[in-house]
């Protein structure tokens, strides 16, 4: 038998406890937030390469970034393909500088262009599978429901809504249909293209000095390779790097998506930033719950003391803050994560970025604010410990 | 007062109790506090015996140290300077540890009732069962049972706010002595309530104190509740001014009253009186006082019996009641008798000076002797 005073002093006034909660839920959704941001920031940018349907990647040695575009000979890719266990090799041709689009009435703006060969089936969503035939037809693509609408296309569901014309690079273009990848903090939007119709919009390629004959597809941006079956990913990446000159770089796609994140989080402040974020929605959690337990320690020092006088000792009182700062970050977590939720759904249609709450990252949240908790109720225990019982008389 | 011989051989077996068994034991007991400059004596030598069972009322004007007292002896604070003894333990010096442990032996009730706004009155009481770790089933009809008995049995499972301020102070009576302590310390434990919830409170110290032989320290200013007093303590700046046990300072007046110069005495002379003489003991054989010699004293026997020598010849006995040895003082002549003990007998002695103070008379008794102890600071 035992009397649960952590919960009944935290829960006895609904006002108070309401007021505890929110802060505590305030501190939980802006470290949702931030890490949210973060990411999101991360989750968009290696969208591209989520959504294929490959083992290894190859790209040129100097590309830092996905953003960046050095490119490699499109022979290195065929000879790839000649390495035992390989299954298939595609190229995936991308375009996001010099990408101009233009609805009529708009305004025109850059957007990322993919080209990709239609006799393979690279990408994983099945909308994008199905709708390969109609890239068949020139001068067309899909567009990324995701994109900005100052791109002037409205969607319902996975249908084009209004006019299905356009411009790219000055030339007429249709959009034959739809699918979803995502915006990310270089990419306003996406299309996709066959790599015949690539090559017209984005014959500039063939003038690079790298080019043969003026082919703007023999210049490749990622060289996306499927292992056959039962063969290990990183032992047909040593096989590859031996058969590749050392202009290219191989990875696994694990490592490729872990490279990619790595340059955003540890090359670009925006980690950064969104890191110091999170950690002050920490300290702002843990300014919050000790005024929280301060307050409820000074409401019953009396209390308290007399238990202390009654001969309880200084481990119960230890554990009973402990529980009272476990039972606070629980209760806070709860409507902190709805919160984040319903926020997080907002962002991911105000920006089109990919919002994901995975159980990993709700969990090192709970972690967090657990942590946080404890923080303040390790500092708010000083004060607990020297309540006076002389001073009861 | 009844002054039955039962009463009487009660109180000389408590007389000069064993030190050992004492539940408290005050030996040069001095508080300071402050540091340096600021350093401030609140507490002088104090000395203090109570054995178990004791009813003890401490009294004393604000800042005379009977608080630094209680908290002292309640090992809220840590002893200085002297010794300090609680039921058998040395607190000086004593770990933190054992500390907390002995204070389970400890039951408080403070003058604000301190009960958890968020729990039952039946909660509250539990919070002292639990320290004990007794189980929900050996606890509950305990706990229902002494809150019944203060009163409370239609108020169990009420929160504090649904209770008026004289219940809660009862609930917390109830969770200062739901353990059975040995030893209670109570401030101001009746200031706030009526004369028949005080009285009820009062009645169960005292049933307390009887069945479990638990001592009792209550700080009280509230003079109703005086007739349970085993024992009352004046402290005066610092220092225990007066420390009389009542039961054996009426008993020694009603038997001393009986005396002739001393029946026109006020209660409170009467008592300054009882207060001042000394118990002695003599064997059977022993003579008390020769003929011829000097006379200092006056005898009043409380236990026994004697025999009166005058020139070699048995000339009367005397027993419990009875006194001698007055002529020689009133008169300022040597001894006109010999007295010599026929039992085991116990005297009330008191010296020349003292007797020779007694003038005027009064009536009266028991209540007054306690008021007048009570008021004497």
């Amino acid at each position: 038998m035992k009397t649960p005073i952590a919960w009944r002093n935290l829960t006895h006034n609904k006002r108070k406890l309401l007021v505890a909660v929110s802060g505590v839920a305030f501190a939980v959704t802006l470290m949702f937030q931030q890490t949210g941001f973060e990411n999101a920031l991360f989750d968009s940018t290696v969208e591209i390469v989520k959504q294929t349907d490959c083992d290894i990647v190859i790209f040129n040695r100097a590309r830092f970034a996905l953003s960046s575009e050095l490119r490699f000979k499109k022979a290195h890719l065929d000879r790839a393909s000649g390495v035992k266990g390989v299954e298939m090799t595609t190229p995936l041709y991308i375009d996001n500088t010099v990408a101009l689009f233009h609805a009529k009435g708009f305004r025109p703006r850059p957007i990322r262009v993919v080209g990709t060969a239609l006799d393979q089936q690279v990408f994983l969503a099945e909308e994008i599978r199905h709708q390969l035939d109609l890239l068949k037809q020139p001068d067309s693509a899909l567009i990324d429901r995701l994109s900005k609408p100052e791109f002037g296309y409205r969607f319902d569901g996975d249908q084009l809504l209004g006019p299905r014309e356009g411009e790219l690079m000055g030339k007429p273009i249709e959009l034959v249909g739809t699918f979803r990848m995502g915006r990310d903090f270089a990419h306003e939007g996406n299309l996709i293209m066959s790599d015949r119709n690539f090559s017209r919009y984005f014959g500039y390629r063939g003038l690079d000095r790298l080019s043969s004959g003026f082919d703007p597809l023999s210049l490749v941006d990622l060289g996306l390779i499927r292992a056959t079956d039962g063969v290990s990913p990183s032992s047909l990446k040593e096989e590859i790097i031996r058969a590749l000159p050392a202009e290219v770089t191989v990875m696994t796609r694990a490592e490729f998506v872990e490279r990619e994140i790595a340059f955003w989080s540890a090359s670009t402040p925006i980690g950064i930033i969104f890191k110091i974020g999170a950690a002050m929605g920490f300290v702002v959690g843990i300014i919050i719950c000790y005024q929280i337990l301060a307050t409820d320690i000074a409401d019953h020092i009396s209390e308290l003391a007399t238990l202390k006088a009654m001969g309880y000792s200084d481990n119960y009182f230890r554990s009973l803050i402990i529980s009272e700062s476990l039972i606070l970050s629980l209760l806070g977590f709860l409507p902190g994560l709805l919160f984040s939720l319903l926020i997080f759904e907002i962002n991911a249609q105000v920006t089109g970025l990919i919002m994901l709450m995975t159980i990993p990252r709700a969990a090192l949240i709970l972690g967090l604010t657990i942590v946080m908790c404890l923080i303040s109720g390790l500092i708010a225990m000083r004060k607990l410990l020297t309540a006076d019982p002389a001073s009861l008389f | 007062m009844n002054t039955d011989s039962n009463t009487i051989s009660r109180l000389l077996d408590q007389w000069d109790p064993d030190p050992e068994s004492l539940s408290i034991r005050v030996n040069g007991l001095e508080h300071f506090y402050g540091n340096g400059d600021a350093r401030k004596q609140v507490l002088f030598d104090n000395q203090l015996n109570i054995s178990p069972g004791e009813i003890v009322i401490m009294t004393g004007p604000s800042g005379s140290g009977k608080t630094t007292l209680l908290t002292l002896i309640g090992t809220l604070r840590s002893v200085q300077e002297g010794s300090l003894r609680i039921l058998g333990t040395e607190l000086r010096g004593l770990p933190a540890s054992e500390i907390v442990e002995l204070r389970k032996n400890i039951g408080f009730i403070f003058q604000a009732h301190n009960l958890f706004e968020s729990l039952t009155a039946y909660q509250n009481v539990r919070m002292s069962c639990e320290l004990v770790r007794r189980k929900e089933s050996e606890a509950r009809p305990k706990i229902e049972e002494v809150l019944t008995r203060l009163g409370l049995g239609e108020r169990i499972h009420y929160k504090p706010k649904s209770l008026s301020g004289g219940q809660k102070q009862r609930v917390a009576i109830a969770r200062g002595v739901i353990n059975r302590p040995k030893l209670i310390l109570a401030d101001e434990p009746t200031a706030a309530l009526d004369a028949e919830s005080g009285r009820e409170v009062v009645t169960i110290f005292k049933e307390l104190a009887a069945e479990t032989g638990c001592t009792i320290l209550i700080v009280t200013h509230d003079n109703r509740i005086l007739d349970v007093a085993d024992r009352i303590v004046n402290m005066v700046d610092g220092r225990i001014s007066s420390n009389v046990m009542v039961q054996r300072s009426a008993t020694i007046c009603s038997i001393i009253r009986e005396f002739p110069a001393f029946s026109g005495l006020t209660a409170s002379d009467l008592a300054a009186v009882a207060d001042s003489m000394e118990l002695r003991r003599f064997q059977a054989g022993d003579p008390i006082i020769r003929q011829g010699e000097p006379g200092t004293e006056f005898f009043v026997i409380a236990q026994g019996k004697v025999e009166i020598v005058i020139d070699g010849s048995t000339v009367n006995s005397l027993e419990s009641g009875d006194y001698f040895g007055e002529v020689a003082l009133i008169k300022d002549q040597p001894r006109n008798a010999t007295v010599i003990a026929r039992e085991p007998t116990a005297c009330f002695v008191l010296d020349k000076v003292e007797f020779r103070r007694i003038i005027d008379a009064s009536a009266s008794f028991e209540d007054e002797v306690r008021r007048a102890l009570f008021d004497r600071q």
